[in-house]
């Protein structure tokens, strides 16, 4: 298994350096927690965890704390990634800045431009740490130019959710959820005929639809490498896949087998969908599982049964991307703080702390011989639901469209993509031109960034 | 008294300077400050983080801004937002009030119904709304017979109509309560002369009613569209600028350049903009104002 | 006249039903939001999600409240809100009244341009300053503080605006009589200027409390911590988390507004004099 994973991840396209500097010459102090002077080092972690995934973190956390006395960590809750990275952009002018901090995979070119973190692989070399047991595929997204940024912390993947009990009563087998598009379509158009939900399929206006189905095709998003080899400067989505996965997404609108339910931020409205009983199937991040299943059991649905499976998608010679956030630790901390920081992360890397975490949120745990520990296993045992994220991220080949797209202006483009699908859906604009559109508005953003760092 | 008043009067300069001088600190720090600063971020490109270099572009970023589809939208958004809560409020205030006005059984009761929206928040509001038009599980949404469809808030062609009916509704209490002082300061006499030459419940009304309210229905107008122009917590909690900008008035988007994109050089564009726009408004309140007192004398 | 008084006293009691009518239904109509949201903090989850949606708690539940109020860090929230707010009411009445004093009574050079540098940041709008005053409050450190929210609102041209008028209109005599009797300039303040000005000085104290209390935008970006963080900002985070808890939102929701609706009641002639100000003479 080893030896097939190093094979795969020796395949993977070699990265050049990115023009945006020389982070590789930052050290990561690993012994100056052996020197510091006042112990416990007292260090803050800025996360944006909801929920049942913030009392795993915080558990984690105290235990952490009770097992040592090097370290202390506080955690500091800052709402949600984007708030999280505002905070940190602010804070890198006015030198407020955590010790650890949760950043989205998106940011990963922002938080390399912003040349203000120590590289996690600075730390795990001079740490000589064993990442063998790490998923690769999740070290790789993290790593550009050689260099691992950011400590993979908690990985997702997009999953189907779907009602077993309105797939019973429509006549589809409850374990037998839909793999293709042809599939799903299929699936909505009998649970709509046969009169169980209103429309078959609740679409979160996401703009990653575009991101995963396009490499689960094995089509790269961005060019130069997806963004890996060199800086990227346009998008490359406008093609056929692009254009069959905007169809897909209208066709299923234009004829009432999917409803949209708007732009994410914060928005539950795909799940309230199927606990209303007006859609049976949504696609939505597995790292939300504990807080879907919070809250479709809160009393208000009764008629639900989640079941999870794989994301459905275009069939190619690709898979889903890594997705989720990383750790990073600011350059900004004192060498003790940074040493302190390493040593928090690596016990959140930790198998047991894997095992822990993945049981606690849905999260994939990022250690192979997690998958050992009796907690973990008696949890899949009995929620298989679980493990669909991790076989997903695991299947799938490994190259350059599912090494996943490095993009400076990430969150702009998104928006642009969002902001197409919503003209495209609600306001009758052709597949074609709102791909083209979209298309067009991100290549100005990513120009406009690049212009803005290279200077 | 020639000895001791100059140093009185010294001892006067200093402590009204004294006086002045906290005020004045804090309008240079949090008013002049930032507002001389939002000149200078016009003319640099603002890097995505701090450390990198700002690059001096001289005004073309502020043309690149102006011209961009994205300002120009989000200024048609606002100055649609403006148009569609302003003259509404103002309507819906006045009708109120000429009910509520007259001394009937019960119409305190009325006056404080009429008022009670200026104690909610805007967020308040918008959180009741935002929960009432919800479409899988809000109530409005299930008499509006759209339950299960795309929601009010996530379809461009009626986010914006429900953002405004949010913000009127809010705003209801403080326009009944601004136009019934106004009524309050129509003397009684005039209606009595107008009954007196024949004039009807209508004709009243028109005649009497409404000239003499118009400084205060131009008050309302034009403080209502300078905070229209600077509406922000409704679209927050509402739909964040969307569904495809149908929503992103003229400060989000300024609070979407800095907070989401970082991008202080664009925001500060606008900034000034908003500040141009605002300053036309009041000047046009102030200029009024003048000319009104000398007609009302 | 007299002989259709039978008719025109029938019209006019039609009319006055009419009237009646009328009214009772904008007030319903303007009620209804609020109305419905005390409704919904009383019932179940369950009972809310049903169709058709139930108009009145049968069986009241209290305990959203509750969950409002701990769970939901309303009660947080509040004190967090009364604290800021009381903060800047105190601070901008301070000011305005020392600057305002300096402005009517004392004479010093350049008092006339300072006066309209005064006036001038009233023309300057807070959403055009606000994300360099962002950056200005974190650089002092004052970010996820008290002092950060309440800081950048101390200085009020308007309130010193409104309190020169009130001030000017203290008659010649008095001022005379007082420096006769050898009051000095606090002793005058405090004990002539202020008390004849009161009406004043509430109605601006009661115009910046709902200012203050309602403040969203500026709260939103200088806090994240839960620990600061103000009712009307706490209100978004629970927008966030509760559409499958209706019940604990509109608790929040009514927690949250009952200090405005109390300041409503209890003052209701001087919030109309400070919304007001300068409206009706112009």
């Amino acid at each position: 298994m080893a030896a097939v994973l190093a094979a795969l991840a020796v395949s993977l396209v070699p990265v050049g350096a990115t023009p945006a500097g020389a982070a590789a010459a930052v050290k990561c102090p690993v012994d100056a927690l052996d020197k510091a002077k006042g112990k416990p080092v007292e260090i803050v972690m800025w996360h944006s965890m909801p929920r049942a995934s913030e009392e795993t973190l915080q558990k984690l956390t105290d235990q952490f704390n009770a097992s040592q006395g090097d370290v202390q960590v506080k955690l500091l809750n800052t709402t949600s990634y984007n708030d999280t990275f505002t905070k940190y952009r602010a804070g890198l002018g006015s030198g407020d800045l955590p010790d650890v901090v949760q950043i989205q995979d998106t940011s990963l070119q922002g938080m390399i431009d912003s040349q203000s973190v120590v590289p996690i692989g600075a730390c795990v070399k001079a740490d000589k740490y064993d990442t063998s047991d790490i998923i690769p595929r999740a070290l790789d997204y993290w790593t550009v130019a050689d260099t691992l940024y950011g400590m993979p912390f908690n990985v997702s993947n997009p999953v189907l959710y779907y009602n077993k009990k309105a797939f019973q009563k429509a006549g589809l087998d409850p374990n037998k959820p839909p793999t293709t598009l042809d599939e799903l379509r299929s699936a909505s158009q009998k649970l709509v005929d046969t009169g169980t939900t209103k429309f078959g399929y609740s679409i979160k206006l996401d703009p990653w639809y575009l991101e995963h189905w396009l490499a689960k095709s094995g089509k790269a998003y961005v060019n130069n490498g997806n963004g890996r080899e060199k800086r990227a400067t346009a998008v490359t989505f406008d093609n056929k896949t692009g254009r069959e996965i905007f169809a897909w997404l209208d066709g299923m609108v234009d004829d009432k087998l999917a409803i949209n339910t708007g732009p994410p931020a914060g928005n539950i409205d795909n799940l309230l969908a199927i606990g209303a009983g007006n859609a049976a199937m949504t696609i939505d991040t597995s790292g939300n599982l504990g807080s879907i299943l919070q809250v479709l059991g809160s009393g208000q649905f009764p008629d639900v049964e989640i079941g999870v499976a794989p994301m459905p998608g275009p069939v190619g010679k690709g898979g889903v991307l890594v997705g989720g956030a990383a750790l990073y630790i600011p350059k900004a901390s004192s060498p003790e703080k940074q040493a302190a920081a390493w040593k928090y992360i690596k016990y959140l890397l930790e198998p047991s702390s894997q095992a822990q975490w993945s049981v606690g949120t849905g999260y994939v745990p990022l250690r192979k011989s997690a998958l050992d520990d009796p907690t973990l296993k008696a949890a899949w045992a009995a929620t298989p639901e679980y493990k669909v994220a991790y076989d997903q991220l695991l299947n799938g080949v490994n190259n350059v469209a599912t090494a996943g797209p490095v993009i400076g202006p990430y969150t702009e483009v998104r928006d642009v993509v969002v902001n197409a699908l919503t003209q495209m859906l609600t306001q009758g604009q052709d597949p074609k031109a709102a791909l083209t559109s979209a298309a067009d508005k991100s290549n100005q953003e990513i120009e406009s960034y690049n212009a803005r760092v290279g200077g | 008294m020639t000895v001791r008043a100059p140093s009185r009067r010294a001892k006067d300069a200093l402590l009204g300077y004294a006086l002045v001088l906290p005020s004045l600190l804090l309008f240079g720090v949090f008013v002049i400050y930032p507002f001389v600063k939002n000149f200078w971020l016009a003319l640099h490109r603002t890097p995505p983080f701090p450390g990198l270099p700002q690059k001096y572009v001289g005004l073309d970023q502020v043309g690149d801004v102006l011209s961009s589809s994205e300002f120009q939208k989000s200024l048609r958004i606002t100055v649609l937002f403006v148009l569609y809560t302003v003259p509404t409020g103002i309507v819906l205030g006045l009708l109120l009030a000429v009910l509520a006005h007259r001394q009937m059984k019960g119409s305190g009761v009325y006056r404080t119904i009429f008022s009670s929206t200026v104690a909610t928040s805007v967020a308040a509001a918008s959180v009741i709304f935002f929960t009432l038009l919800n479409p899988q599980v809000g109530l409005l949404t299930y008499w509006l017979g759209r339950s299960g469809e795309i929601g009010v808030l996530d379809d461009p062609k009626t986010a914006l109509v429900a953002v405004s009916v949010v913000t009127i509704w809010q705003n209801l209490g403080l326009s009944f309560i601004l136009m019934s002082a106004g009524l309050q300061g129509v003397p009684d006499d005039l209606y009595e002369a107008a009954a007196v030459d024949g004039a009807n419940a209508r004709q009243r009304f028109w005649h009497v009613t409404l000239p003499m309210l118009s400084p205060t229905i131009f008050f309302a107008a034009v403080v209502g569209s300078i905070m229209a122009f600077q509406a922000f917590g409704q679209i927050d909690i509402l739909t964040q600028g969307g569904p495809n900008d149908s929503t992103n008035v003229l400060v989000y988007s300024i609070y979407r350049d800095v907070f989401r994109f970082g991008n202080d050089g664009v925001a500060a564009v606008k900034a000034i903009a908003l500040f141009v726009i605002v300053l036309i408004l009041t000047v046009v309140q102030l200029r009024f104002a003048e000319r009104r007192v000398t007609y009302a004398r | 006249m007299p002989t259709d008084g039978a008719a025109e006293r029938r019209r006019r009691r039609w009319r006055l039903a009419g009237r009646y009518l009328l009214m009772s239904m904008l007030a319903l109509i303007v009620l209804f939001p609020l109305y419905i949201t005390v409704v919904n903090s009383l019932l179940r989850p369950d009972q809310i999600a049903a169709r058709p949606p139930a108009l009145f708690p049968s069986d009241p539940q209290w305990g959203a409240y509750k969950d409002a109020w701990t769970t939901g860090h309303m009660g947080r929230y509040l004190l967090n809100s009364a604290i800021v707010t009381t903060g800047i009411v105190i601070g901008q009445v301070t000011l305005a009244v020392l600057a305002a004093y300096a402005f009517a009574f004392l004479e010093f050079p350049g008092r006339g341009v300072l006066f309209v540098v005064f006036l001038m940041t009233m023309m300057v709008p807070f959403e055009v300053v606000f994300f360099t005053n962002y950056q200005t409050i974190a650089d002092l450190g004052l970010l996820n503080t008290y002092g950060g929210l309440i800081l950048p609102f101390l200085a009020t041209g308007f309130g010193t605006f409104l309190l020169r008028q009130a001030f000017l209109t203290v008659p010649h005599d008095l001022r005379d009589a007082a420096a006769l009797d050898g009051y000095g300039h606090f002793r005058f303040l405090w004990h002539v200027v202020v008390p004849l000005a009161r009406p004043t000085v509430a109605a601006l104290s009661v115009f910046a409390f709902l200012s203050a209390w309602g403040q969203y935008l500026w709260p939103l970006v200088a806090t994240n911590d839960e620990r600061v963080r103000t009712v009307q900002v706490g209100l978004r985070q629970l927008r966030d988390t509760g559409l499958d808890h209706i019940n604990v939102t509109f608790a929040g929701v009514v927690l949250a507004s009952i200090p405005l609706f109390i300041l409503l009641l209890v003052f209701q002639r001087q919030l109309v004099r400070g919304l007001t100000a300068g409206a009706v003479k112009g």
